[in-house]
């Protein structure tokens, strides 16, 4: 949408056509969401299928000692979580009521899993985001830096640096971090989102900072952020680490191309020349290698979730793993496969932004 | 030049902003003084719904919600003392139970609390068909007055006065939860909708309301001004989601906070300054059996080969292993509870009777599969831990073993069909009182899970008829005592362990008591 249309009239001009997308790139949305139906689909099936396979009872798992052994309690159970019906039934009425949006109740919280899911991706969302943006600026200022100053000892420090991140393993990393920070400087404030008995601003997009901020409660905002910072930090270790590397390799393939050198006879700024000629055409594997990060991130901090105490996706579908919670874990394959779809569709997309030839072919 | 810049000046003032907002904060735990006290838990939380939760971290947050007829003082939990009731009779036998009832009592929001609420309560207990329903099983409940509750129960139980104080039979307001969908009729399984409710909003007399509920991050409560008990010191109670290694963290750097699930390992490291740690023996009983069941094993039935397990297990490292507070147990009966072993009643480890006995089963080199949790680890004692020395003690007698752990989820399939050949699980009491664990006599609960079909040993069923049924205390004691007795002569039961149940403090809060029955009641901390 490069209209230069007038932000007060929504015409367009005699004589210039609105830009609409392009037929190429509609039937590249269309592969895409069809590729997302099936793949749930799929996804659903498989989660569905593997589930019924482990030699397990939900009854069981859910159930206490004494109420496993009532046959009333087993048979309500069963009766309220539709377990008593044929796996077939209980396949095909999930999809119809998936089809409506509903996704089941949770065997764990007894609550819709719309409404936990509402609640805990915001929380892993919020995490994940800061994570990946604190892991985007050090990891690819530090990946430049180390290929502009190649085989110094700038470079050979930050490879050290970059090798820790990718090594060490996050839950390790957490504990030590909190135990530094926190126990011994005092910096942040241990576990939680908040802090003990502060409230979160009320429900908009359950980011606590952005809910905070939306409501003017700077209190709660500022300890929003102070437990938001280590956790955030922790995750984004492995993928500075990663990104550094990556960064790295995909500038010294372009740094001394033709065209830079002809930039650099040209006399223009060598920081002009990195940021805008060299950075711009080692984007695309960075933003491949990003992208991955991000749903990696999202989908995978189970370990920092649980030690950090953070309420989110990871720590979800951790105990309806173990609780054998059907429709809790149904929703989580479902989320993990739509955050890897959805960040796929974007960093193709991205691919166009960054470089004119994709988005030509 | 000026566009370049841009983003470093926009990247400058975001920094400015952060610092500028994270350093009025004023540091993480300012908001826990003042009265207030934060209590770090591993959640295994479901609900704050008094009739449906039956978890440990439930327990806590139901007995500061709602008041219960009877309850116990600090850690005690033989002794139930009234509460809602004033007073309470019991018939000569022990199947009709009559509570009076204190006319001044209220709920928070000022409505008097009546006989109709206990009854609601009681009844919606039983027919939400949830995992505390078993409480009351064959008990009906009726009131003839606005004070009085009677409990009638269909066979003799001498328990009930232990399990009234249960939070699980925590009164709500009746009016106020049918108001918001629920029901105490049968059915109640399906139509009962009040749990949304309850997880918003208490409807109790206990010393506290609900001001939030999470099942995953915290619980926050407040003082109830309405209360009727005495005021608690703490006006805003914190019950987070923590885990036990951080928890160590969080407690030797915070004030006013109780760690409740730390290992006797991790509490070891903890200096005595700033902080109180107590390790009494917890009430789970941690047991081996060897199935019963002929189908199940040709091996694991025969009464030699399980003197040989009984006597080849190194009992006093299985302790050491289990770290400090923990004891073994003599019997499944723990320590705290009526008719519990004395020590000195405890098997203890004959490597010659065991071979000796191995010898006159006539097995040779007998091979056996141990089930067991694999991923549970529970009083910081890992199952995994626990099985490995099992086996290495049975290898010495002669014994293989091969470890056949599974995760929980699909253990406890195993363990419950009555499929496992040996089995290394754990009994936590659902009250505190004997009755609660003639579950390991033939045909009962347990029992059954290690193939011991009622019949197999008739003298010991009727004992435990009559040990259920009698009402004197000197007497049901010697008749548990008993029945302990025989069980670690002739049983397929080897009991192990009860593991120090940890309660770290810091200094300054008192009344910081493990109780069985709710873990912890956080209307009895002060500072």
């Amino acid at each position: 949408m490069t209209s230069a249309a007038p932000a007060a009239s929504h015409e367009p001009k005699p004589g210039r056509r609105l830009r609409l997308p392009s037929r190429p790139f509609l039937r590249f949305l269309g592969r895409r969401l069809a590729a997302l139906i099936l793949l749930g689909l799929g996804i659903t099936f498989v989660a569905f299928v593997l589930t019924e396979l482990v030699p397990g009872d939900p009854a069981a798992a859910n159930l206490g000692q004494r109420a496993i052994a009532d046959p009333a309690a087993v048979r309500a159970f069963r009766e309220h979580y539709g377990l008593d019906k044929p796996l077939p039934v209980q396949y095909a009425l999930y999809l119809e009521h998936l089809v409506t949006g509903d996704l089941g109740q949770s065997e764990q919280s007894h609550r819709p899993v719309k409404t936990d899911l509402s609640e805990f991706v915001p929380a892993t969302a919020e995490l994940a985001v800061t994570s990946i943006l604190i892991a985007f600026v050090l990891g690819i200022t530090l990946g430049v830096v180390a290929a502009v100053r190649r085989n110094r000892l700038t470079d050979q420090v930050l490879r050290v640096i970059s090798l820790g991140g990718i090594s060490m393993p996050t839950f390790w990393l957490a504990l030590v971090a909190l135990y530094v920070f926190f126990f011994k400087l005092g910096w942040v404030p241990g576990s939680g989102r908040l802090d003990p008995g502060v409230l979160p601003a009320p429900h908009v997009t359950g980011l606590y900072t952005v809910d905070a901020l939306l409501a003017g409660q700077f209190d709660v905002l500022s300890t929003a952020l102070q437990h938001l910072i280590l956790p955030a930090s922790v995750l984004a270790a492995y993928n500075v680490g990663l990104l550094t590397r990556f960064t790295r390799s995909a500038v010294l393939e372009v740094i001394n191309n033709d065209y830079v050198q002809a930039a650099r006879a040209k006399g223009l700024p060598e920081r002009t020349i990195v940021l805008r000629h060299v950075l711009r055409a080692a984007l695309p594997p960075i933003i491949t290698v990003g992208g991955l990060a991000f749903a990696n991130v999202m989908t995978g901090t189970v370990l920092v979730e649980s030690i950090f105490a953070w309420p989110g996706i990871g720590q979800y579908a951790f105990h309806s793993a173990t609780t054998l919670d059907l429709p809790a874990i149904m929703g989580v394959s479902l989320f993990v496969a739509i955050v890897y779809i959805v960040v796929n569709f974007f960093v193709d997309v991205l691919y166009g932004v960054v470089d004119p030839r994709i988005r030509v072919a | 030049m000026v566009a370049a810049r841009r983003p470093v000046v926009m990247a400058s003032v975001m920094v400015a902003a952060f610092v500028a907002l994270t350093a009025c904060g004023g540091g993480g735990t300012s908001s826990t003084s003042n009265h207030v006290l934060v209590v770090d838990k591993s959640f295994d939380m479901k609900t704050a719904d008094p009739q449906r939760e039956f978890e440990v971290s439930g327990g806590i947050v139901a007995k500061a919600l709602y008041s219960t007829l009877l309850t116990f003082k600090g850690s005690d939990s033989a002794t139930p003392v009234p509460a809602v009731a004033s007073s309470y009779t019991a018939s000569s036998d022990a199947k009709i139970y009559t509570f009076k009832l204190r006319t001044d009592i209220k709920f928070s929001d000022g409505t008097p609390l009546t006989s109709a609420d206990v009854v609601f309560s009681f009844n919606r207990l039983i027919n939400i068909k949830g995992n505390p329903s078993f409480l009351l099983d064959g008990v009906t409940v009726s009131a003839p007055d606005a004070s009085t509750v009677v409990l009638t129960s269909k066979s003799a139980n001498p328990a009930i006065p232990f399990i009234i104080p249960n939070p699980a039979l925590g009164i709500v307001n009746s009016k106020v939860v049918k108001a918001h969908g629920g029901t105490d009729q049968p059915g109640a399984d399906k139509s009962d909708q009040a749990e949304n409710f309850l997880n918003v909003t208490s409807a109790g007399s206990g010393a506290y309301t609900l001001k939030s509920f999470s099942t995953t991050s915290e619980v926050d409560l407040t003082a109830n001004p309405s209360y009727w008990g005495p005021k608690p010191f703490y006006n805003t109670v914190v019950v987070r989601n923590i885990q036990a290694p951080a928890q160590l963290i969080d407690i030797q750097k915070g004030s006013n906070e109780i760690a409740l699930d730390l290992s006797p390992d991790q509490a070891s490291t903890l200096g005595s300054g700033s902080l109180q740690v107590k390790t009494p023996p917890g009430p789970n009983v941690f047991f081996l059996f060897s199935n019963n069941n002929a189908k199940i094993s040709s091996t694991t039935p025969n009464k030699h080969f399980q003197n040989a397990i009984r006597y080849g297990l190194d009992y006093a490292s299985i302790v050491q292993l289990a770290g400090a507070g923990a004891i073994q147990t003599p019997g499944v009966v723990p320590s705290m509870f009526l008719g519990a072993l004395p020590q000195s009643a405890a098997v203890q480890r004959d490597l010659t009777k065991a071979k000796a006995e191995l010898a006159a089963s006539g097995i040779a080199n007998p091979t056996v599969n141990l089930g067991f949790p694999s991923d549970f680890t529970l009083n910081g004692i890992s199952f995994s831990t626990l099985a490995q020395k099992v086996q290495a003690n049975l290898t010495e007698v002669g014994i293989k073993v091969n470890l056949t752990g599974s995760p929980i989820s699909t253990a406890l399939a195993d363990y419950r069909a009555g499929t496992e050949q040996l089995g290394l699980w754990l009994w936590g009491p659902d009250y505190p009182d004997p009755n609660d664990y003639l579950v390991f006599l033939p045909g009962q609960l347990v029992g059954l899970r290690a193939g011991w079909a009622a019949g197999a040993d008739p003298s010991l069923e009727a004992l435990g008829v009559q040990a259920g049924s009698t009402t004197d205390n000197a007497t049901r004691k010697q008749l548990y005592q008993q029945i302990q007795t025989k069980l670690n002569t002739e049983g397929p039961f080897f009991p192990l362990i009860q593991p120090g149940q940890v309660v770290v403090a810091t200094k300054g809060v008192t009344g910081a008591d493990y109780n069985p029955t709710w873990t912890l009641d956080v209307s009895g901390a002060g500072g």
